[in-house]
C-alpha cells in the first residue's frame, strides 16, 4: 500500500499570541500532526506575500499565516494591516485557481492552545486528499 | 470634442512662456496607424501634435525615466514636463502622486478627454478592417470612430474595436489637470468588472487551466513591467538580473540578494512573478492596460489587476488614483474590514 | 561563512522521549556551516551551559543554536551563556523543538524529522544575524502626571517623595476629580473630603511637585525616557498670588450658569471658586460663560476686585516640557444621561444620577447636607435607587459592570436612611456584587440595620404622575410586577472613560478598549503599563474602579515609574528596522502603517527613530522594494528559513 500523503505546511505565527498559543498546547500536552513546521515571527503584520508566494514555490502544501485577534496585537494594529494583505494575496490564490484550503489564516490568542490544535488538525486533513500542491512549486 | 488646435495652442503656450522644459505627447508615427510619443521643446514643433482614438500610450511612464534622469543631472533644469493625459494616465500620475514618486509641480497636466468612447484595440481594429490598411482614425460626433484607409473614410461603431479597458473605464477624463480640454462625461456601466465574469464562473480547476496556459506561454521579457508607470522601484524584488548597483554597494550586499523566483521562464517561475507583480499592484493599478498591450504572447495580465482592482473595491471601499492624498489601499485599515475567511 | 555550534537539550525526556535527538545532533552536523553538533540531558543546567561556553571557546563558534524549549522560557539564559563566552548574544537563536514538537508530537520519526527542520531553519536564520547593542538612551528624571483626581494625586505624592520631580496636570480649575464631590465613602462612610483634601494640599505644597490646574496636554512627542510635551495653560483671569478669596466678584457677576461641582444642582457665576477647598485656592473666570472680558460688556468683577487680581489680558500659555514618564489617570464620567430617557433621567428633577446623590448628602452640598427634593425641597420618604443603569447590557448600553455602583448605591441607600429615619430605601439590582475587604458585610448592614429593600430585577420605566415617580419593575425572584410611587429616583449610571481620555489616549499613542477605557499592557501580569513604552496608566482611566484600588493602581504606576526615572540610562532592544536607501523611494507606505512613529522621511527617504521602533516588521511587509527590514529577521533569513522548513 502506498503512503499516505503528507502535506507540508509551513505556519507563520506571530511572537506575542499565535507562537505563544502553541507553546501552551505543548504546555498542555495537546496533539496534532507534524505536518506544520512553524517560523515564529514578531507580528503577522510583518508575513509578506513574498513570504507566501515563496513558501508555495518552494514546496509547500499548505500555508497557515497566524496572529492576534484584532484589537489584541501586540503592536497594536499590525494584525489589521495584515488582515488587509492576506485577504489580497488570498483572494488572488483562488482566482488564478490554487485550492481555496492550501492558503488559511487563523486569529490565535495566547490562551488558544486548543484552537491552535484544532486549526493545524483540520488543515491536514483538508490537504490530504487534495494531494502534493504542484502549482506553484518549482521542478515538481 | 477635444479640438486639436485648442491642444496645439494650450501647448504651444506654456512652451512660448517657459513654464515647462519639454511637452510629451502623441505624433504620428513612420509606420501607419499607431502613434508615437512626442517630446516637443521648440514652440513651432506643436503642429506635430496629433489626438486621435490610437492614442493608446500612457505617457506618465516617461515620468519615471525623467526623474531618472533628472536625478542624474548635476544642474537640473527645475521647470516641469508638460504632460498629455487620458483619464486612465491621470489616475496614474495621481499613484505617483501619492506615493511621493513624483511632486504636483514637477508636472504640467494637459487632460483630454476621451470622448466618452476610449482608445482603439490595434488587434480589434486590424480584424474588424480584415487586414485593410489603415492610414488614419479620428473621433467623431456620435461614439463612432472614422477610419480612413486607401478605399476611403468609413464611420464604425466605437464598441466593437474600443481596448478592452475603455469599455470598463467609469470615467473617460483625466481626474486632475492644469488644463482640461474636451467634455467630462461620467459612464454608467452596470458591470465595470465585466472581463473578470468569464473566468469568475469558472471552478477553480477551470481557472486553474486558463491562467497555467496563460503563464506557460510567459517568456519573461519583462514588457509589461517596463511600460508599468507603478514599476518604477529601482529593483525589482523578484529579480536577479537588473539589480540596482550603487556605488557603495558592498560585495556582501550583493551576495545578501534573495532568489524569489528563478530567471528561467518556467510556469511555476512565471507564475510567481506575476503574484508578485500584481499583489505589488493591488491598490496601485490603474487601468491603464499598457501591460497587457505590449503582452508579446497576448497574456491577459489586465486581468490579474483587475481582479484585485475589483476585490480592493467590493471589500475595503478602496478605489486607486483617484486621490493623490488617499493613504495607500495596505497601508490603511478599517477596524470593520471583512475577515470572513479567517479562522 | 560562519561557524556555527548546534546543542540539542534532551530535557530529560521532555525532548529525548519523542526525539531521537541523535539523530537531530547528527543531522545537523552536516548542515552547511555547522562546525559543532551535540545533545546533552539539560542544557539550561550549569554544566549544559558550560558545554556551550567551551565549545565556543574551543571551537571558535561565532554562531549557536540551542535547540530546547521555547524562547520565551531560557532565550535569556542561552544568550548571557553565549556572552561569558565572548559572543554577541544576538549570535545565540533558539529552536523550540518542545512546546512546538516533542510534547504535542507522539511519533518520534515524524517528531525528529520536524525537529531537524526547525533547528535547520534556526541555523538558517543565525548564520545570517548581525551582532548588535542594546540601544541606550538617556533618561529625563522628571514625570508627568496628567489628571488631578485621587489617583493622579497619588502617583503624584509617590514619586515626589521618591525625590523625582513630577508635573502634575489637571484640566478642571481645581485638583480633586470625583473623589472630592463624594460625600462618605464605603465601607466605613468616612467623609470624602476629609480624607482628600490633606491630599490635595500636600500635592499642592510639594517642592517637587509643579501642580498645572486649568491645563491641558496638547502634544506629546518622544519616547521612553526623552518625552516632550507641550501643555496648555489656559487663561484663569484672575492672578492667584493676588486673590484673597475675599469672593466680592462672584456677588456683582450677572451671569449664571450650572454648577458642574454639584452637577447642575446649583448654579455658579461665570467668575467663581469650584468649591471652598479648591487647590489651587483662587477664582477662574469661565470664558465661555462671561459676557465678554471688556470693561465695555461687563467688568464688574474687574472693578470691585480690590487686590487688582483679575487680568483681562491674561493669554493661554503654551509650556513646553521634558519628562521621562508619563502616568494617565483621566478618571471618569457618568453615562451620557440622554441615553437613559426611559428612566426620565434629565426630564424629571426628582431623578438624579450617583454624583449628584452624593452632592445632596454632602454636608457642603446644595442643601447643606439635608436630603431634599430638588423639585420641591420637600424630604423624600420613599427613594427608589437602580443599580446598573447602562452597565451590563451589551445590546443597548455598556457591556461590561461598572464594579462601584452596588457598593455605592448600598452606601447611598444607608445615607438615606440616616439622614430620613422613616424613610424606606429600595434597590432594583441584578446581583449584588460586594467583593472587598469589608464589602459585603457593608451591605448587610444596609439591610439589616437600616431596612433597605433589594429587588432582584429591572426597572422598565419610570414616569411622573401625580407629584411622585412612578417607578415599574420586575421582582425577577417573585416574578411579581412591582409598582413603586417614588418621591425620589437615583440611578446607579455606568462609569464611562471620561471625555476627552481617548482624543488624549491618540496623541499619547496608548490604545484605548472597545469600551474607551485606556488598553493595559497585559490584563493580568502589566496591568498599570501602556503598551507604549514610559506610559503608565492609574485609576479610573484604566476600567471602573473604587477608591482604594484607584490608589493601589496608581501607587503601582509611580512604581512603575520609578523603574524608569532611577535609571541613569535606558536599553532597548536593538532587532529594529533598518533602511535600504538605494532601495527607498520615500512613498510613505511604511511610515503610515507604524504603529509607532517611528519612521519619518527625510531628503525623500525613509529614516528610523531606533529608539521608538519595536521591531513589529509591518513595514517591512507593506514596503514594496523590500527598502526595510528587520535586523535578524531580514526577507533574507525568512526566505532561508522558508526553504530550511520544507526540507530544501
Amino acid at each position: 500500500m502506498a503512503e499516505e500523503f503528507e502535506p507540508k505546511i509551513v505556519a507563520f505565527l506571530c511572537k506575542w499570541c499565535s507562537s505563544a498559543g502553541s507553546d501552551l498546547a505543548g504546555v498542555t500536552r495537546m496533539e496534532y500532526p507534524s505536518n506544520v513546521v512553524p517560523i515564529t515571527v514578531m507580528c503577522s503584520g510583518s508575513v509578506s506575500p513574498l513570504y507566501i508566494f515563496s513558501a508555495f514555490n518552494k514546496g509547500a502544501d499548505g500555508v497557515l499565516v497566524s496572529g492576534c485577534h484584532p484589537g489584541d496585537c501586540h503592536y497594536i494594529k499590525g494584525n489589521f494591516y495584515t488582515r488587509r494583505r492576506i485577504t489580497m494575496v488570498k483572494k488572488l490564490l483562488e482566482y488564478i485557481g490554487l485550492e481555496p484550503q492550501r492558503f488559511q489564516m487563523s486569529w490565535v490568542s495566547a490562551a488558544e492552545g486548543t484552537k491552535y490544535t484544532q486549526i493545524i488538525k483540520d488543515f491536514v486533513k483538508e490537504l490530504k486528499p487534495l494531494g502534493p500542491q504542484t502549482k506553484l512549486r518549482r521542478n515538481p | 470634442m477635444v479640438n486639436l488646435e485648442d491642444l496645439k495652442k494650450e501647448t504651444k503656450k506654456i512652451l512660448e512662456e517657459e513654464r515647462v522644459k519639454y511637452i510629451i505627447g502623441y505624433k504620428r508615427g513612420s509606420n501607419g496607424l499607431m502613434p508615437v510619443p512626442a517630446f516637443i521643446k521648440n514652440p513651432e514643433d506643436v503642429e506635430k501634435l496629433i489626438w486621435d482614438p490610437a492614442c493608446v500610450y500612457n505617457l506618465s511612464r516617461f515620468l519615471v525615466d525623467e526623474k531618472r534622469r533628472k536625478a542624474k543631472e548635476k544642474k537640473p533644469d527645475e521647470r516641469a514636463v508638460g504632460l498629455i493625459v487620458k483619464g486612465c494616465d491621470s489616475r496614474a500620475l495621481n499613484v505617483l502622486l501619492q506615493e511621493k514618486f513624483i511632486n504636483r509641480d514637477d508636472v504640467y497636466i494637459i487632460g483630454v478627454s476621451c470622448e466618452n468612447t476610449g482608445i482603439v484595440d490595434e488587434k480589434k481594429l486590424a480584424k474588424k478592417l480584415k487586414g485593410k490598411k489603415i492610414l488614419k482614425i479620428e473621433y467623431s460626433e456620435k461614439d463612432n470612430f472614422v477610419t480612413t484607409t486607401e478605399d476611403g473614410k468609413t464611420e464604425i461603431s466605437a464598441q466593437g474595436i474600443l481596448a478592452e479597458r475603455c469599455l470598463e473605464c467609469r470615467a473617460g477624463f483625466p481626474v486632475i489637470y492644469d488644463v482640461f480640454l474636451g467634455e467630462k462625461a461620467k459612464r454608467k456601466l452596470d458591470n465595470p468588472c465585466k472581463s473578470l465574469e468569464n473566468i469568475e464562473n469558472l471552478s477553480g480547476e477551470e481557472r486553474w487551466a486558463f491562467w497555467k496556459e496563460q503563464f506557460d506561454k510567459c517568456i519573461r521579457c519583462y514588457a509589461c513591467r517596463s511600460i508599468c508607470p507603478m514599476c518604477y522601484c529601482e529593483e525589482c524584488v523578484v529579480d536577479t538580473i537588473n539589480y540596482a548597483v550603487a556605488t557603495d554597494t558592498t560585495a556582501e550586499e550583493k551576495a545578501q540578494r534573495i532568489k524569489w523566483i528563478e530567471k528561467s521562464p518556467v510556469a511555476s517561475e512565471n507564475i510567481v512573478y506575476h503574484l508578485v507583480r500584481a499583489i505589488h499592484l493591488a491598490g496601485r493599478c490603474i487601468d491603464c492596460g499598457e501591460c497587457e498591450r505590449v503582452c508579446p504572447l497576448d497574456i491577459p495580465i489586465r486581468l490579474l489587476n483587475k481582479k484585485l482592482e475589483k476585490e480592493a473595491r467590493e471589500l475595503f471601499g478602496y478605489e486607486a488614483g483617484l486621490d493623490p492624498d488617499q493613504v495607500s489601499l495596505i497601508s490603511s485599515f478599517k477596524d470593520e474590514d471583512p475577515d470572513d475567511f479567517i479562522i | 561563512m560562519k561557524r556555527t555550534g548546534v546543542f540539542i537539550c534532551r530535557c530529560g525526556i521532555n525532548i529525548a522521549g519523542t526525539v531521537d535527538v541523535e539523530k537531530v545532533a547528527k543531522e545537523l552536523y552536516k548542515h552547511t556551516g555547522v562546525v559543532h553538533s551535540e545533545d546533552y540531558i539539560y542544557m539550561c543546567s550549569d554544566p549544559g551551559q558550560n558545554l556551550i561556553v567551551e565549545a565556543i571557546k574551543e571551537k571558535k563558534l561565532d554562531s549557536v543554536i540551542i535547540a530546547c524549549c521555547s524562547p520565551t522560557l531560557h532565550e535569556t539564559t542561552f544568550r548571557n551563556a553565549a556572552k561569558s563566552a565572548g559572543l554577541n548574544p544576538f549570535q545565540c537563536e533558539i529552536a523550540n523543538i518542545r512546546e512546538q514538537c516533542s510534547w504535542v508530537h507522539k511519533d518520534m520519526e515524524k517528531a525528529t524529522e520536524k525537529s531537524i527542520k526547525i533547528t535547520r531553519s534556526a541555523v538558517e536564520r543565525v548564520r545570517r544575524n548581525e551582532s548588535l547593542e542594546p540601544i541606550s538612551i538617556p533618561v529625563t528624571r522628571k514625570a508627568l502626571v496628567i489628571g488631578g483626581g485621587i489617583s493622579g494625586i497619588q502617583s503624584a505624592l509617590d514619586l515626589a517623595n521618591s525625590g523625582f520631580e513630577v508635573i502634575l496636570v489637571e484640566r478642571s480649575p481645581s485638583i480633586g476629580g470625583h473623589m472630592i464631590q463624594l460625600s462618605e465613602t464605603f465601607p466605613t462612610l468616612d467623609c470624602s473630603q476629609c480624607i482628600l483634601t490633606p491630599k490635595m494640599v500636600e500635592a499642592s505644597k510639594h517642592p517637587k511637585i509643579n501642580l498645572m490646574t486649568y491645563s491641558e496636554v496638547q502634544e506629546i512627542s518622544g519616547y521612553v525616557g526623552n518625552f516632550k510635551v507641550k501643555i496648555l495653560k489656559k487663561p484663569t483671569y484672575v492672578d492667584p498670588d493676588k486673590c484673597t478669596l475675599c469672593d466680592e466678584c462672584t456677588r456683582v457677576c450677572p451671569v449664571v450658569v450650572p454648577n458642574e461641582f454639584d452637577i447642575g444642582l446649583t448654579g455658579r457665576r461665570a467668575i467663581y471658586i469650584p468649591f471652598p477647598q479648591s487647590i489651587p485656592a483662587t477664582y477662574t473666570l469661565d470664558i465661555k460663560a462671561c459676557p465678554g472680558l471688556l470693561p465695555i460688556a461687563c467688568g464688574k468683577c474687574e472693578d470691585v476686585c480690590e487686590p487688582n487680581a483679575i487680568d483681562f489680558d491674561m493669554k493661554p500659555e503654551i509650556i513646553e516640557e521634558e519628562v521621562g514618564t508619563i502616568i494617565a489617570a483621566t478618571g471618569y464620567d457618568l453615562y451620557e444621561k440622554e441615553l437613559m430617557s426611559e428612566y426620565g433621567y434629565g426630564k424629571y428633577p426628582d431623578v438624579l444620577d450617583g454624583l449628584q446623590f452624593e452632592r445632596l448628602c454632602s454636608a457642603s452640598g446644595p442643601t447643606m447636607g439635608k436630603i431634599l427634593r430638588p423639585s420641591d425641597h420637600k424630604e423624600p420618604k420613599e427613594v427608589v435607587f437602580v443599580q446598573c443603569v447602562g452597565s451590563r447590557d451589551p445590546e443597548l448600553h455598556c457591556a461590561y459592570c461598572s464594579k462601584i455602583c452596588c457598593m455605592y448605591t448600598a452606601k447611598h441607600a444607608m445615607l438615606f436612611k440616616h439622614h430620613v429615619h422613616d424613610g424606606q430605601a429600595y434597590i432594583f439590582y441584578i446581583d449584588i456584587r460586594s467583593g472587598g475587604k469589608g464589602y459585603e458585610e457593608f451591605v448587610q448592614r444596609a439591610v439589616e440595620e437600616d431596612g433597605v429593600l433589594y429587588l432582584r430585577g429591572k426597572v422598565s420605566k419610570i414616569f411622573g404622575d401625580k407629584g411622585k415617580l412612578k417607578v415599574w419593575g420586575v421582582d425577577t425572584l417573585s416574578g411579581k410586577d412591582i409598582e413603586i410611587d417614588a418621591d425620589m429616583v437615583v440611578l446607579a449610571m455606568a462609569t464611562r472613560p471620561s471625555k476627552g481620555a481617548e482624543e488624549l489616549a491618540k496623541k499619547l499613542k496608548i490604545a484605548i478598549d472597545k469600551d474607551g477605557f485606556l488598553s493595559e499592557a497585559h490584563p493580568k501580569l502589566r496591568p498599570v503599563e501602556s503598551v507604549t513604552s514610559g506610559m503608565f496608566l492609574a485609576g479610573a482611566a484604566q476600567a471602573p474602579k473604587d477608591i482604594p484600588e484607584a490608589v493601589a493602581q496608581a501607587s503601582g504606576a509611580a512604581a512603575k515609574a520609578i523603574t524608569i526615572l532611577s535609571q541613569e540610562r535606558l536599553y532597548h532592544a536593538p532587532t529594529v528596522a533598518m533602511v535600504n536607501v538605494n532601495l527607498c523611494t520615500g512613498c510613505e507606505m511604511c511610515v503610515h502603517v507604524c504603529p509607532y512613529d517611528a519612521l519619518s522621511l527625510k531628503d525623500g527617504k525613509v529614516e528610523v527613530n531606533e529608539v521608538l521602533c519595536e521591531g513589529c516588521g509591518t513595514c517591512s511587509a507593506t514596503c514594496l522594494r523590500a527598502a526595510i527590514q528587520i535586523k535578524n529577521l531580514t526577507p533574507l533569513q525568512v526566505h532561508e528559513m522558508i526553504k530550511a522548513c520544507l526540507g530544501g
